[in-house]
Formats: structure tokens, C-alpha cells, sequence
């Protein structure tokens, strides 16, 4: 078993519900225990780091001050989180005189950073820590037929270079695959879905989620998967919206990664949340639900 | 202070014939010639200037010698102190745009650059133009969806999505954000709900958003809504951390340290 604290983020007691069930579900077949960091606060996402800058990185190193009393990694499933508490990571370990002004704002709560805490991406930690063999080999429902996109959205690869490539990732190719399920060719896979901008900037965002949504389709895919929650809401919640103003008729289902491992695994789709989705997964999911039971 | 200049020389004095020396000791001796070296290719010379009026006056007093065929104006340098570029420094990895080399690789990589009123090459050449009141009171940074394909892209390594983020902020802290784009609202609203719970309540924030920019644009997104209250994916109750006196302290010593690196 490996231990790890875990950042779950805000969405996951909200929009992203069921990336927290599935998450919750797989963790114990993939001998993982996930320990929620105790009384962590919103890592700040870019509205705060596109509001004020001196108070969004102290906002974050909160959360990094807490997760490096326990010594250990902390792992977070949403991408939006990852890289806002990376990039706060970074320029505190780059620049010694942010770190002390951090340090003097967090030691008015009592609290100090050294600076030390890797912070992660659930789904690197799955591919790196427990691997592909580990997961293929819990497979007891092959998802044989199943056509998956594989939509990695922009900040699991940007800008911090680490476990796949920035523009091409290749990983959850391979884990559709290793679930027997098909990875079909999907050239927008790290493009942008335009993120929290959908609220502001609806016609903006719609435009983009369009694009995916047709890039996916046009390949034959019957559903998407993610490991963002903001990727998911945007393109499962709005899909109604994109095809109202672009007069198509998508209809695809818009999993988290994590989900279609469980699927594989046998898990019962309602520990996975699959019912919760915006867009029904239950047309396209039902020949592999039948096997599950 | 004043300007520094690079002139680009071509002279019907070619070098080894006659009169070369002359012509070479003859813009040596003006005193806007700091330092003159010779070249090979198209001109003969380049001569690094200091023009204490304007560039275009020291180059016509070159022009005047009969002798000079042709003079191109290469580089210009200017030591007129740029606050506003200082400011963009100043921020964590800011410094980084002072090594754009204005190709253009970030404009073709953003996939919102239509919408924007400059693009973020653009941007960047106006920070570098002191051009405070422009680069801030345009929306190219609300509408960039820190997507980072520009950042990944950048073969000098500038850190564009940062330097947008650093805009934004330099924005609000001015009182300049674009009224024509509601992303400064909703960030303001993101950022209070923070503040008061130590987490984002995403419909109490939402719903303060609509209030305060179009509450019609609510009635268009009600069905939105409505799927993920009935998925239970909006909870109705904001969740407070125990911590929120902590968040509180650590802002408030936050604002006494201010800004910058």
C-alpha cells in the first residue's frame, strides 16, 4: 500500500463529484490510500493569481505548508489545482526573497514552508507509482470496442514538463488501451477548453468546446475521457449549450479517467458516479455495465 | 540620457581605395560617433551613435559628406527610464520578456488570439514601449484561458501566461480593467468567496456574478444549473474551513509586504 496526502480541490465536493467517488473507488484496487490533507483551502486557480499576486502565492503555500508537515508528496486530481500550486511551488523555491515574504505572511498563522513538497498529479502517480502492468492486470471487465478520446486538456501537460509531452501525450492512449478499450486519433487532445472563462466569456468558450467535441466525434469516439474537472464540466454541462448554437447533436458521454478504470475493474457504476453525468452514459456504457455484473 | 543609435554605413570609398582613411577618420572625428568599426557585406561601416537631440538629425549631418552612398538606421537605444517595464520584471519569472524576440510563436499558438484587442506578441512589445495605459486597459489578458500553449512554445522561454497573469493584476491594482470583458468580475467574486469560506462555492459565486454583470444571461444558463443541481453537483451550501481566521492573517500580513519578487 502507498500512502499519499491528497489535495482533492474544490470541485471535487461540487461539480466534479464523481471524479471524487471513482477516485475513491479505484484508489483501494490500485493499493493506493489517499489521506485528505487536513483543513486545506482553495489552492487560488488563476482568478486569484490574475487578481493579486503577493496574496494568491500565500494563499497557496498555505496548502504546501500543511502538506509538508506530513513529510510526504501531494497528490492532486484536479489540473487546474496542479499547476497553480506548482507554479506557487516553483517561485518559492526559485526566488529566495518570495520565500521569505511567504514565510513571514504564513507565520502570522502560525504556519512555516521550507520549500520542500513535490506537488503531483493523481494521474502521473498512477502511471508512474503503480503503472500500467499493475492496472491491466486488475482488469476483469475488458472494454473491448469501446472507441475513448483521450482528452488530457491543457495544465496536466502545461507548463511544467514532466511525465508526457507537453502538446502530443501519449499516457491515457495507452491506458485506454490497456483496458482493451480503442484509443482513437484525437489531434485536440491538449487543447484548450477554455476553462473557468466559460462564465465570463460564454461565446468564447462554447466556440472552443465546439471544436473538441467535433474533433472527437469526427474520429468515431463514443466518449471522452479526462482528468480535469473543469475539462469535464465544460464539455459535459455545456455540451446542451454548444449544440443549440452550432445546431449538432452531440451526445457523448464525458468520463474522468478514473471512472473507466473502475469500469474495468468491475465496480459498480454507482460508486463511480456514472450516473452523473450531464450527458448520459448509460447508452454507450451498457453493453460493458452487463458484463460487469 | 538621450539616445544611442546603430548606423549601418556604405561609403564610394571602398575599402583599400583611395580616400577610404579619410572617410574613416572623417565620422571618427564627429563627436555623435562614439565608436565606428568596419564591416564586410553590404556596407562598410557601423558606427554606434549618441544622439543628445534626435536620431534622424545626426544622421542627415552624416549624409551631408558627398561621399556616403547609402546609411541605414539599425538599432535604436533608448535609456528614458520604463517604470511600467520594471513593474512587469518585478513579478516572478517577468523578467523573462525581456528576452522576446517578437516572433510571433505565441500569437500563432493562441487559440483565443481573435478575440483579443492586442495579441500577446503585441502585448509585449508595448510593455517594452513603456505603453502603460494600452497594454492595461485592453482585455487580451481576460480573455487568455491560460491554456500555457504559448508558454511551451516560446523558443526564448518567455513566460507569457505568467506576464498575463502579471497584467491582470497590474489592471486591477490600477483601476484599468477592461469594462468590455465580465472575466475582472467573476475573478473578484472567485477571489471573495476564498476569502470568506477558505474555499470557492461555486453557486454562490455564480449567482453573485449574474446579479452583478447581465441577470439575464442567468435565464440562458438556468438549465446548466439546473442538470447539476439535479446530478448533485452544486451543493446549495457554501463548506467553510476551520481555518478561515488563519486565511485572514496570513492576507492581511500579505497586504503590509506588498507586491512584487
Amino acid at each position: 500500500m502507498r500512502y499519499y496526502p491528497f489535495f482533492p480541490g474544490c470541485s471535487l465536493g461540487a461539480t466534479a463529484v464523481a471524479y471524487g467517488d471513482s477516485v475513491k473507488a479505484v484508489a483501494g484496487p490500485l493499493e493506493m490510500e489517499l489521506i485528505e490533507l487536513e483543513d486545506w483551502n482553495c489552492c487560488g486557480s488563476t482568478p486569484y493569481g490574475s487578481t493579486d499576486e503577493p496574496e494568491a502565492v500565500c494563499i497557496a503555500a498555505r496548502n504546501l505548508a500543511l502538506a509538508e508537515k506530513t513529510g510526504l508528496d501531494l497528490v492532486t486530481p484536479c489540473s487546474a489545482c496542479y499547476t497553480t500550486l506548482q507554479n506557487a511551488n516553483h517561485n518559492i523555491q526559485t526566488y529566495p526573497d518570495l520565500k521569505d515574504r511567504v514565510n513571514d505572511a504564513l507565520g502570522a498563522a502560525g504556519l512555516e514552508y521550507g520549500g520542500k513538497v513535490r506537488v503531483r498529479h493523481l494521474a502521473e502517480v498512477i502511471f508512474t507509482d503503480i503503472g500500467l502492468e499493475a492496472i491491466e492486470s486488475k482488469v476483469v471487465n475488458k472494454l473491448t470496442g469501446l472507441k475513448v478520446a483521450p482528452y488530457y486538456g491543457c495544465q496536466l501537460v502545461r507548463p511544467h514538463r514532466g511525465f508526457d509531452d507537453p502538446e502530443h501525450p501519449q499516457t491515457l492512449d495507452r491506458l485506454i488501451t490497456s483496458l482493451g478499450a480503442e484509443a482513437v486519433p484525437f489531434p485536440l487532445k491538449s487543447r484548450c477548453c477554455g476553462g473557468s472563462l466559460i462564465i465570463p466569456e460564454p461565446n468564447l468558450a462554447l466556440g472552443l468546446i465546439h471544436q473538441i467535441l467535433d474533433s472527437a466525434t469526427a474520429n468515431g469516439a463514443e466518449c471522452i475521457i479526462t482528468p480535469c474537472p473543469l475539462c469535464q464540466t465544460n464539455l459535459d454541462a455545456y455540451q446542451g449549450m454548444v449544440n443549440a448554437r452550432f445546431k449538432t447533436r452531440y451526445e457523448i458521454p464525458i468520463l474522468f479517467f478514473t471512472q473507466l478504470i473502475g469500469l474495468a475493474f468491475g465496480i459498480d457504476p454507482k460508486a463511480l458516479g456514472l450516473d452523473k453525468g450531464a450527458v448520459s452514459a448509460k447508452r454507450v456504457l451498457d453493453p460493458y455495465l452487463a458484463v460487469a455484473k | 540620457m538621450g539616445t544611442k543609435a546603430y548606423f549601418m554605413i556604405k561609403t564610394a570609398r571602398e575599402a583599400g581605395g583611395e580616400g577610404y582613411e579619410e572617410a574613416l577618420k572623417a565620422l571618427e572625428a564627429m563627436p555623435e560617433v562614439e565608436s565606428i568599426e568596419s564591416v564586410s557585406g553590404d556596407y562598410d561601416h557601423v558606427a554606434r551613435i549618441h544622439a543628445p537631440k534626435s536620431v534622424v538629425s545626426v544622421a542627415n549631418k552624416i549624409l551631408e559628406n558627398e561621399w556616403i552612398k547609402h546609411l541605414e538606421v539599425f538599432k535604436v537605444e533608448t535609456d528614458e527610464p520604463n517604470p511600467f517595464l520594471e513593474e512587469v520584471c518585478a513579478i516572478p519569472a517577468g523578467e523573462s520578456i525581456r528576452s522576446c524576440a517578437q516572433c510571433g510563436m505565441c500569437s500563432a499558438s493562441c487559440p483565443n488570439i481573435d478575440k483579443m484587442d492586442y495579441s500577446p506578441r503585441k502585448i509585449i512589445a508595448l510593455i517594452r514601449a513603456g505603453r502603460r495605459h494600452e497594454a492595461l486597459s485592453s482585455n487580451t489578458m481576460w480573455v487568455c484561458a491560460s491554456c500555457y500553449l504559448c508558454t511551451v512554445r516560446c523558443p526564448n522561454d518567455v513566460k507569457i501566461t505568467e506576464m498575463m497573469h502579471a497584467l491582470e493584476c497590474l489592471a486591477v491594482d490600477r483601476d484599468l480593467a477592461s469594462s468590455r470583458t465580465a472575466t475582472p468580475t467573476m475573478y473578484q467574486l472567485f477571489v471573495d468567496s476564498i476569502k470568506k469560506n477558505g474555499r470557492v462555492h461555486e453557486l454562490g459565486f455564480m449567482i453573485r456574478f449574474y446579479l452583478k454583470t447581465n441577470p439575464f444571461a442567468a435565464i440562458k444558463m438556468a438549465p446548466v444549473a439546473l442538470q447539476l443541481l439535479r446530478h448533485g453537483r452544486m451543493p446549495l451550501r457554501a463548506r467553510k474551513i476551520k481555518g478561515t481566521d488563519q486565511i485572514k492573517a496570513i492576507l492581511d500580513r500579505a497586504q503590509v509586504l506588498g507586491g512584487a519578487r
